[in-house]
């Protein structure tokens, strides 16, 4: 039925004909999919991983460990591209028929600068968070300062009141 | 735009100067000559040689100043102290700590909430005695 040209809708509608009369009587949404899921014939994945350079078959050229210095790598791969270029440009002029290998390295130079940008992506999602629960700690405390004078402004109200009437 | 959006918008902009670059200049650069047995190539025309040697200079600016411009936005990246588990423990501090503010927003609006029936309550007296013309005690 699924593979039809024009597929009727799914049958689940039946199930919600009483919602008027008895609105517990449907049934509950289905839980959230973990894992992998099958979505118009194709296959895709709820745990969203940056996959790592080796497994798409390209050379890491900056070092693997877990904390590594973004400033620092981000600006040498910088100097090496700027130094590729030129060397492509003396290529160019000297042995112009070995113009591929030269490509081929600034074309990984290019995919390694990717690959470091986009592996920064969680720091910055982290990073984001911590300054949105900041500004939401701020304005909670900003609240609880504002409530609390207008409770004694309230307060105050009435005795003054007090003190007019019993002048009169 | 977010930095890093930026960073990868300017590694862009150097890949399409690169390759704009060694494409013009391959395609307008005038013959040269190959060897002493063959005679010397014709001349270009006029339009292209007037402003030919001028291109290398201005592509080779504009790479310049793409690179420079992705090292000062390198060096603009706000990069705070490193490491992973030093964000995640500031994130649970910062949970704990909006859990207890937020506990204490609660406390207030629940005793504004209190208060605030209170002064109708009496304000709804003080108006109906006053509308019956009841003297005050």
């Amino acid at each position: 039925m699924a593979t039809a040209t024009y597929p009727p809708p799914p049958p689940f509608y039946r199930l919600y004909k009483d919602y008027n009369v008895n609105p517990k009587s449907i049934p509950e949404p289905p839980p959230p999919i973990e894992g992998t899921y099958v979505c118009f014939g194709g296959n895709y994945n709820t745990d969203d991983v940056l996959p790592s350079l080796e497994e798409q078959g390209v050379r890491q050229l900056y070092p693997k460990e877990p904390n590594v210095d973004f400033k620092k790598e981000l600006r040498s791969l910088s100097r090496e591209l700027q130094l590729h270029i030129l060397e492509l440009a003396d290529v160019l002029v000297e042995r112009p028929s070995q113009y591929a290998r030269r490509v081929e390295d600034i074309s990984l130079i290019f995919k390694n600068l990717h690959h470091l940008l986009n592996s920064f992506r969680p720091h910055q999602a982290r990073a984001t968070l911590i300054h949105v629960l900041e500004l939401q700690i701020q304005r909670r405390k900003q609240a609880v300062e504002d409530i609390k004078r207008q409770r004694e402004e309230v307060q105050k109200l009435p005795k003054e009141a007090l003190g007019t009437l019993a002048g009169q | 735009m977010d930095i890093i959006s930026q960073l990868q918008e300017q590694v862009n902009q150097i890949a399409g100067l690169t390759f704009n670059t060694f494409g013009t200049l391959q395609r307008d650069a005038p013959s040269a000559r190959l060897s002493q047995n063959y005679p010397e190539p014709p001349p270009n025309p006029t339009e292209d040689a007037a402003s030919f040697p001028e291109q290398p200079k201005q592509m080779s600016v504009a790479l310049v100043k793409a690179a420079k411009q992705f090292d000062a936005l390198v060096a603009a990246l706000p990069l705070s102290e490193g490491g992973e588990e030093a964000q995640l423990k500031r994130i649970a501090e910062l949970q704990a700590e909006n859990d207890a503010v937020g506990q204490e927003l609660q406390r207030q609006l629940e005793a504004a909430e209190r208060e605030l029936k209170l002064v109708q309550e009496l304000f709804g007296q003080t108006t109906d005695n006053c509308l019956n013309l009841k003297k005050p005690d």
